[in-house]
């Protein structure tokens, strides 16, 4: 098979991780040395597809091959989907190649469970120490880590890559249990503790060797199973609080060719991941807690963000003065970000804050409207019910049309 | 009137700007000429600078200093009179212009955002094609269109990125050349530049297109954030830039059903035979019965 027909099918079988991201890992340069590569803690996007996503890195499985039967995934044995298999080597080149080019800032690498879980992870390993001990690569890695594999194996790859990540793959056990049998919560946790432990261990002491710099993330598949938000929230608090995961991903489940009849055949839904992914960036920036999010079981509004459902249901705490205002519940203003609040912050140092301040700001007028008070401007009692608010403020609740 | 004509760079301006600070000129009383104003028809006449005797020594924040220079990058018609005006008014005491909330701040700090912006366009959007070996040309080419005069300041990040690698960027106003060792920039470009940089034919790039048309998600088609987050003017001088439409209509026409790539769902599947290892896991690494997918020819 030639090397671009392997691509196809690897990159195809790979797409279906959402992350993507190149951010994170120290300052490196290449200037004067021989190899490539540079990372600076900030990531690149060099491309993005036609569905909006970016393309930081080469995403790939280096074999689509696996023993493993997960219901949600296109690679699961069972699946009529060609299938291939890259050497290590093919997979420095495609990475060196891209990355000269400028369309890639690095690899993140993955791959299909084949012979043993060992066995896969040490293949992956020999790929990342190919390109950093052979070819001086000093762009960003990305290795996925196999859960049941040794943890010197893990203590290996997080020696060369940037980020190592495990999927926790669905919010529950029960969902684990019935959609991917040969999977266990009890080794995804331990493999991330392990992570953790190297992580810690390499910031404890400054010489130890580097550790996974850019830290470690997991990807949870939202609409394979009846889970809701709520759930999936407090289960990412746990994972954020328990390992210090930088990220929790949220992949919309993405129907699949020749699908089981256990997982859904529909659109993915777009706009529900959308609003998870919100309501991750409020615990994680914005010291929102899950049960602030959601204080019962159920999902997060489709029509309104988060945060606006949430001044919706807190009217007790509104309007704010944004003259005397502490910074952090200014940022939790709906249509007021964090650094707008700190912008407020600087100006009100130097002069009373008026409402068109927040037009050159270019803050959400619309949304914060009703929750702020300024040197200049009350809200109007008119806008004081909640329900009514809502729904002057509510986006059509429309998913995107599939077919 | 005072007309201050100079080359359109940051230092010729700062120089002037201080002298027009000491001779307590005002903003409204400057008009400024870069290279690229051209001379209007009812140009008013002009006094000569050298009129004003010096009468004040001018304090300028190092902050703000940076800030000017970075929005001096911005490609605007009246680029050179709001950083005037901005830095007038500091020294007159007034430093909130220079924060984001101020009616002119806000517009220094929004011209800011976008050259910072173009600079990192330039470090995503770019690409470089490799030229055939010879002994004295760069080994990679580039030719990028950016919004603002952003190639000489962000170009360095290649530096970093491409070692002792040799390349070239050419843009249609300036130029950049590393020779492994020094930063060669040019403006105008040299059109031998340009016309190195226009036209590599470039073979490799089939690998490229057949990853990004592959780790495109048809069932997750979404044109406007492809739009946002890729500007369609970048689109021309991206080899991927031709596969978009191409992409977009065929999820549209059915591949939207499924995730799946149309070049890989053409092909043949292959489902794994199941053998459970001895103590019937198969997931185990105690057996060594699981699957041994074959090796490339």
């Amino acid at each position: 098979m030639q090397l671009i027909d392997k691509l196809s099918i690897l990159a195809d079988a790979a797409k279906y991780d959402a992350s993507c991201a190149s951010s994170g890992a120290p300052k490196r340069s290449s200037r004067g040395k021989n190899g490539v590569g540079s990372t600076n803690g900030m990531g690149i996007c060099h491309s993005f597809t036609p569905d909006g996503r970016c393309v930081a890195l080469l995403k790939i499985l280096l074999t689509n091959f696996c023993l493993y039967d997960c219901q949600y995934c296109v690679n699961r044995r069972s699946s009529d989907v060609p299938r291939a298999r890259f050497t290590p080597e093919e997979v420095v080149t495609l990475t060196l190649d891209f990355y000269k080019r400028n369309c890639i800032s690095g690899l993140f690498l993955s791959s299909g469970i084949i012979r043993s879980a060992d066995y896969t992870m040490e293949q992956l390993i020999r790929v990342a120490k190919l390109l950093r001990e052979e070819h001086e690569f000093r762009g960003y890695i990305h290795l996925k880590t196999i859960p049941d594999a040794d943890p010197l194996l893990i203590e290996e790859a997080g020696r060369y890559a940037d980020r190592l990540s495990v999927n926790i793959e669905l919010p529950t056990e029960s969902s684990l249990i019935r959609l991917a049998p040969e999977k266990q919560v009890r080794t995804i946790r331990q493999a991330m503790h392990s992570i953790h432990q190297g992580e810690s261990e390499a910031r404890a002491e400054k010489r130890a060797p580097r550790f996974a710099p850019a830290g470690q993330s997991t990807q949870m598949i939202i609409g394979a199973d009846a889970t809701d938000d709520s759930t999936i929230l407090h289960t990412a608090a746990s994972l954020y609080g328990d390992y210090r995961l930088r990220r929790v991903y949220y992949s919309a489940f993405s129907p699949i060719p020749q699908s089981p009849s256990t997982v859904p055949f529909s659109a993915p839904p777009l706009l529900r991941e959308h609003r998870l992914y919100q309501a991750d960036f409020l615990m994680r920036g914005y010291g929102f807690s899950a049960g602030e999010l959601l204080d019962g079981p159920g999902n997060l509004a489709l029509d309104v963000d988060p945060k606006l459902a949430w001044a919706l249901n807190h009217r007790e705490h509104f309007p704010v003065d944004l003259n005397r205002a502490e910074p952090a519940m200014i940022a939790r203003v709906p249509g007021i970000g964090v650094l707008s609040a700190k912008r407020l912050v600087a100006l009100r140092r130097h002069k009373r804050i008026r409402f068109e301040d927040l037009t050159r700001l270019r803050c959400a007028l619309e949304k914060a409207k009703p929750f702020i008070v300024t040197q200049d401007y009350r809200p109007v009692l008119a806008e004081h019910c909640s329900a009514h608010l809502r729904q002057q403020l509510s986006e059509t609740p429309a998913q995107m049309a599939l077919w | 009137m005072h007309r201050a004509n100079f080359d359109g760079s940051f230092a010729a301006w700062r120089a002037i700007a201080r002298d027009l600070l000491q001779r307590e000129i005002a903003p409204h009383q400057v008009d400024w000429r870069d290279e690229d104003s051209s001379a209007g028809l009812f140009d008013p006449v002009c006094d000569s600078l050298d009129a004003t005797p010096a009468t004040r020594a001018p304090r300028v924040p190092r902050q703000l200093l940076e800030l000017l220079e970075s929005a001096a990058r911005f490609r605007v018609e009246d680029r050179w009179s709001l950083l005037y005006r901005i830095l007038w008014r500091v020294t007159e005491g007034d430093r909130s212009a220079m924060l984001p909330g101020d009616i002119d701040g806000s517009q220094l700090h929004k011209r800011i955002k976008a050259v910072r912006r173009e600079a990192h366009h330039l470090h995503a959007f770019l690409r470089f094609h490799p030229l055939p070996d010879n002994a004295n040309g760069p080994q990679f080419v580039a030719w990028h269109e950016p919004a603002h005069d952003i190639l000489a300041s962000a170009s360095s990040h290649f530096v970093e990125r491409l070692g002792r690698s040799t390349w070239l960027i050419a843009t249609p106003q300036d130029g950049v050349y590393w020779d492994g060792q020094r930063l060669h920039y040019e403006r105008p470009c040299p059109t031998e530049w340009q016309r190195l940089a226009q036209a590599p034919e470039d073979q490799g790039e089939a690998l490229w297109l057949a990853y990004y048309g592959s780790t495109f998600n048809p069932a997750r088609l979404n044109r406007s954030a492809l739009e946002s987050n890729l500007p369609v003017r970048f689109w021309k001088n991206l080899p991927e830039g031709m596969l978009i439409p191409q992409l977009m209509s065929q999820a549209r026409a059915g591949a939207q059903r499924d995730g799946q790539a149309e070049s890989v769902a053409r092909q043949p599947g292959k489902r794994i035979r199941h053998r459970a290892t001895d103590d019937g896991s198969p997931s185990g690494n105690a057996g060594r019965a699981g699957l041994l997918p074959p090796l490339p020819d």
